[in-house]
């Protein structure tokens, strides 16, 4: 039967390097037999003295890790805020997109509406834990390796801070406000002219209120722009929001309210419950988020406008202070 | 987190890299892993064979200690020296403790008239 040091010794060796090992081996050997020998001196019984002692020394892993000169982390402090931007990255505008695209390829190929949502909410899980896992990898191995690590790790500057006014929005979060625009848009247009299946939305709109939405998104996405190189908020900002937004709420809630939203023909609810019932919901729940948003959204406005106009102090979203966008 | 738990994270935070210098200055004669961890403890330093062990290790790699395997006793000991190295680094890091020692006395007021 191999002792207890015998034990410890070969279970610590494991996990070191092998050119390491043969001298790591003797020398462990030696400390821990010195320090029993001391223990027994002082009247120690022999084998509580090897049990104690090992004790003493810890978890074997641990004093392997201490000898190859691990960490024991998988991403360190020097590599996490770096690990941390690229994840969020990834999650928040990769993800969105990637799921976007696939959404739109399944409209186009006239899947079910039930097979779309599935496909949704499986790659949003699937691609995002793929997103992760890869990135953790890639940083563990380059903390491990510390190849790159200097590229990696970042580097900050006063430069990096992010601007608060409007006028100096970065021309991404411009991109952001016309990208939604553009995609309802192209989504309108692709559910209408695809090769197979039915359209979702009633074909017979197309006669005034489908363009319509059209070039109201087109003016929103113009209003964005405008919003840009003006860079503030007034009574001028706040009407024109307001004019935009109830353009499109208003007939949009009308549409819906008055089953002429969604195309009579088509019947792929299937897979959520009796259609009438799921159309019934489907309703209510587009016009519910339309007006809460939309009231927000002119709501929002309208206040950043007043405190401008009055010289107010605007809050800046997390951090409890204040910021001063008209001045 | 209690009182005595932040004692000791602070006492740790303070302690940690006492015990290179105590060990550069202590191998100027040469000693053994074991010797060394009594004379230490001996001398005050709160220090656990599992750091340390592979801290010599770490030490000789870096050049700031030789060791030599001695066989000439029933039990083979690996003897770890400081070199020349290894001493200019202690005089530095001990001369820093000084320093360090004294600024902290000055800031006291109790003991900084002194």
């Amino acid at each position: 039967m191999t002792s207890l040091v015998d034990r410890y010794v070969y279970t610590a060796l494991r996990r070191v390097p092998e050119a390491q090992r043969a001298d790591i081996d003797r020398e462990l050997r030696a400390s821990i037999e010195d320090a029993v020998d001391a223990r027994v001196e002082a009247g120690e019984a022999r084998e509580a003295a090897v049990e104690a002692t090992l004790t003493e020394l810890g978890d074997p892993d641990k004093l392997a890790d201490s000898y190859a000169n691990r960490s024991g982390y998988l991403i360190g402090p020097e590599l996490y805020t770096s690990w941390r931007r690229l994840t969020v990255m990834l999650l928040s505008t990769v993800l969105p997109v990637v799921v976007a695209v696939l959404v739109v390829v399944q409209v186009v190929d006239g899947k079910s509406f039930g097979t779309i949502v599935g496909t949704a909410v499986s790659t949003t899980l699937t691609v995002g834990v793929h997103m992760v896992f890869w990135t953790t990898l890639i940083y563990a191995i380059v903390e491990r390796t510390g190849a790159v690590k200097d590229k990696l790790r970042v580097k900050w500057s006063v430069k990096d801070l992010p601007k608060y006014e409007p006028d100096r929005m970065p021309i991404a979060r411009l991109a952001g406000g016309l990208v939604w625009p553009a995609l309802l848009i192209a989504a309108l247009i692709l559910q209408q002219f695809t090769l197979s299946g039915v359209p979702v939305l009633d074909p017979a709109n197309w006669s005034f209120w489908w363009p319509y939405f059209i070039v109201v998104l087109v003016l929103q996405g113009a209003y964005q722009v405008w919003l840009w190189r003006l860079g503030t908020w007034n009574r001028t900002v706040t009407v024109v929001n307001a004019v935009l937004q109830l353009a499109s709420a208003v007939p949009l809630v009308w549409l819906l309210a008055t089953d002429q939203f969604f195309n009579p023909e088509f019947h792929n609810f299937a897979g959520l419950g009796a259609e009438s019932d799921v159309k019934h919901w489907l309703s209510l729940l587009i016009i519910g988020i339309t007006v809460v948003g939309t009231a927000y959204d002119i709501f929002e406005v309208a206040r950043r406008g007043e405190r401008v106009r009055r010289g107010e102090p605007i809050k800046i979203t997390g951090t409890g202070g204040s910021y001063n966008y008209g001045g | 987190m209690t009182l005595d738990a932040t004692l000791s994270g602070h006492l740790q935070e303070l302690r940690r890299g006492t015990v290179v210098v105590a060990s550069l200055t202590v191998l100027r004669e040469p000693g053994y892993g074991y010797s060394l961890l009594e004379t230490l403890s001996g001398a005050g330093f709160e220090v656990e064979a599992n750091t340390l062990y592979p801290l010599l290790r770490r030490l000789e790699a870096q050049g700031l200690l030789t060791s030599e395997w001695n066989t000439d006793e029933a039990r083979p000991r690996k003897f770890y020296r400081t070199t020349e190295q290894g001493d200019a680094i202690a005089s530095s890091l001990r001369s820093e403790w000084t320093r360090l020692d004294k600024a902290i006395n000055d800031l006291d007021p109790t003991t900084g008239s002194m």
